[in-house]
């Protein structure tokens, strides 16, 4: 029966394929695919954690059998029999055996996935005690799990494959169909995995606008809802699924007119996509002859082969987080941060990329181990320059490996979450300190410019203070909103309350552009406010020149400037700020 | 191969632990044994099977027996279900 599930529209376009769940359990598990060579390998390594889950419970039954019947109840031993019997079950084998096999799953994946489906038919049980026993099942797939995560995985994750075309796709056919993945939740670390993989949409239950999710799913370009509640758990594995990214909906078991309708759908928006193509070796220049960056934001170095390709004119913010997520505590020394940051540099040919420090913490933890709920409130927590600060010798290592890269290429480093005074010269002194530190080496460094990210209210209204110390501001809207309106930009509960027209938000942009401005500085948009194609006109009205966006959104933005005439613009946009309802002032 | 129609007495039904029982019990054969409910057959051989079935107290179960000794495995198994899997209740 087809139904529909709502969520937020957060990334453009319309997916259709079969529904892959990524099965959130207890225990968080890589997911990927392995290559074919690897199903063997992949296959053993799951039996192998297996058999030494079961050999960990006949030693303990013995103990249990050596005891008396005080110290241990006849029921464990019991209890540990029926385990056992789990941990050697035909269904539970051949079920992960399968997604190993034919899906290509890696070993973690597989088992979750087939504790799921089995879970699945626990849950249908009428009788509670039965529908309870889950709990075992559950029990004895985690012992396995946490023997495998004791165990280093051999594979490294994930081999690119090619995107199965749409078009293709036939109804009951399972090779080559598109893949939906549909999650309670997805780190930024999975996303990072998935990236590179097959996947043609997302679904998540829990995020907002600017989660995480969400914004590695508009860079990838492809469809996604999030905020879709408990998507994940209405629908099964292998159930055809649309992803409609426009209206943040996804329509599970589709008839095949509604099939239909958003294959004529899917096709129109790529049609879209091959118009907009053409703009790209167009100037971005507005009808009245003024000049617009568009510069890409990317979270990897291998990213700069999509800005370039994209027509960006720069990288305006790579994220150097992701180079230090989900690596287990181990942090990337000098030597790879700068073999990244050079990597980065030397794939945009020549045109200038900022480097943004590390910004870790709230919705971007390091890995899940460090996951700390003790901190209720991450994003008001120590994260971004704060975490950097507070361990100046990382940071100083992170800051000598942006400094050494700047030999290979115009470079500019930003400084995330700044709000006070003190932070600022302390900042510096360390970038100094850095530059001794290398000079003393004599190893050779560049001689970057130097900004702050505008992401805090503290920060927008002390913009004397912020353009005294550096060369340029980029504002981060994301944060900028979520701190400015008291919205937790992860809890989709209150992201309708999310409004990047809220006039107090308008007003810092506006004054932060038009300061910087005044005083001859650089000043650029690096949040989703930039690749916001309904936002350009406003921004260029403001005076913003300089916008920086995911690779995918940069063509439709530079069509917005085509069409564009800042100077009439200007007026209008000044009436929109003042504005009591800023969002019906810019329909008129 | 030969089937039996049985119902479940002991209070709990086919919970874990019996089913751990009846299970084992059914592995020690040599033939293939399986357990039926409504149209529902699963591999007696299987605890997660056995499990699944869902098996409640006053529940009619069919047992099917096919292979070597499938007469020996039929009368165990239909000892254990009457014996109320040991449990005396």
């Amino acid at each position: 029966m087809t139904f529909a599930v709502h969520g937020l529209a957060v990334a453009r376009g319309i997916a259709i394929g079969r529904a892959v769940l990524a099965a959130s359990s207890r225990i968080d598990v890589a997911h990927y695919f392995v290559d074919a060579g690897r199903v063997m390998s992949e296959i053993a390594r799951v039996r192998s954690a297996r058999d030494a889950v079961i050999e960990e419970l006949l030693r303990l039954q013995q103990t249990v059998a050596l005891m008396s019947a005080k110290e241990a109840p006849q029921e464990l031993s019991a209890i540990l029999d029926v385990h056992l019997m789990l941990l050697q079950d035909k269904e539970l084998e051949e079920g992960v055996k399968h997604w190993i096999t034919d899906r290509l799953y890696n070993a973690e994946w597989a088992l979750t996935t087939q504790l799921e489906v089995i879970s699945r038919q626990f849950d249908e049980m009428e009788d509670p005690y039965l529908r309870e026993r889950k709990a075992d099942l559950e029990q004895v797939v985690e012992r396995i799990l946490r023997y495998m995560k004791g165990v280093a995985s051999p594979v490294a994750p994930p081999p690119a494959r090619p995107a199965p075309r749409q078009q293709d796709l036939q109804l009951g056919d399972t090779e080559d169909v598109p893949l939906v993945l549909v999650a309670h939740d997805l780190s930024p670390a999975d996303m990072l995995q998935f990236k590179q993989s097959v996947f043609a949409g997302f679904v998540t239950d829990v995020g907002g606008k600017t989660s995480h999710t969400a914004i590695v799913a508009r860079s990838m370009d492809i469809p996604a809802v999030v905020g879709a509640r408990s998507a994940s758990q209405l629908v099964r594995q292998d159930d055809w699924v649309i992803i409609d990214g426009d209206a943040g909906v996804m329509i599970v078991d589709p008839s095949a007119i509604i099939l239909a309708e958003y294959g004529f759908k899917q096709r129109r928006g790529d049609l879209e996509r091959e118009r907009l193509a053409r703009l790209r070796h167009t100037p971005a220049i507005t009808l009245d002859g003024e000049r617009v960056e568009l510069l890409a934001n990317i979270e990897m170095p291998e990213d700069a082969e999509s800005a370039v390709k994209a027509g960006a004119a720069g990288v305006g913010l790579f994220r150097s987080e992701f180079l230090f997520m989900g690596r287990q505590g181990h942090l990337p020394d000098e030597e790879e941060q700068y073999h990244a940051y050079r990597r980065a540099v030397e794939g945009m040919q020549g045109l200038p990329v900022t480097i943004r420090t590390v910004d870790v913490g709230a919705d971007k933890p390091l890995d899940d181990t460090r996951r700390d709920n003790a901190h209720l409130n991450p994003a008001l927590g120590l994260r971004a320059i704060r975490w950097s600060l507070a361990d100046p010798a990382m940071f100083r290592t992170q800051l000598r490996a942006i400094l050494r890269a700047a030999v290979h290429g115009p470079v500019h480093m930003m400084i995330p979450m700044l709000a006070h005074g003190s932070e600022i010269r302390h900042t510096l002194a360390l970038i100094d300190h850095a530059r001794a530190e290398l000079d003393n080496a004599g190893i050779a460094y560049g001689n970057p410019q130097i900004g702050a990210m505008i992401e805090i209210p503290a920060a927008a209204l002390t913009l004397p203070l912020f353009l005294r110390y550096f060369d340029f501001l980029s504002i981060g809207t994301n944060d900028l909103i979520q701190y400015t309106l008291a919205i937790d930009r992860a809890d989709e509960s209150v992201a309708h309350l999310y409004d990047p027209l809220h006039p107090a938000v308008l007003r810092l942009v506006a004054d932060t552009i038009m300061e910087c401005r005044r005083q001859g500085k650089g000043v650029s948009i690096c949040g989703e406010m930039a690749g916001d194609t309904s936002m350009t006109r406003l921004l260029l009205g403001l005076g913003l020149r300089t916008f920086s966006m995911h690779p995918a959104q940069i063509l439709a933005v530079k069509q917005e400037v085509l069409r564009a005439d800042a100077a009439r613009l200007a007026p209008w946009a000044q009436r929109v700020v003042q504005a009591e309802d800023p969002a019906a002032a810019m329909a008129d | 191969m030969i089937q039996t129609n049985i119902t479940i007495s002991n209070r709990l039904g086919l919970h874990a632990r019996a089913s751990a029982k009846l299970t084992k019990l059914a592995g020690s054969f040599p033939c293939d044994v399986w357990i039926a409910r409504g149209d529902r057959k699963v591999n007696a051989k299987s605890i997660m099977g056995v499990m699944m079935l869902a098996a409640g107290i006053g529940t009619e179960v069919r047992i099917e027996t096919d292979g070597a000794s499938e007469q020996a495995a039929m009368d165990a198994i239909l000892a254990l279900i009457q014996d109320k899997f040991g449990e005396g209740e």
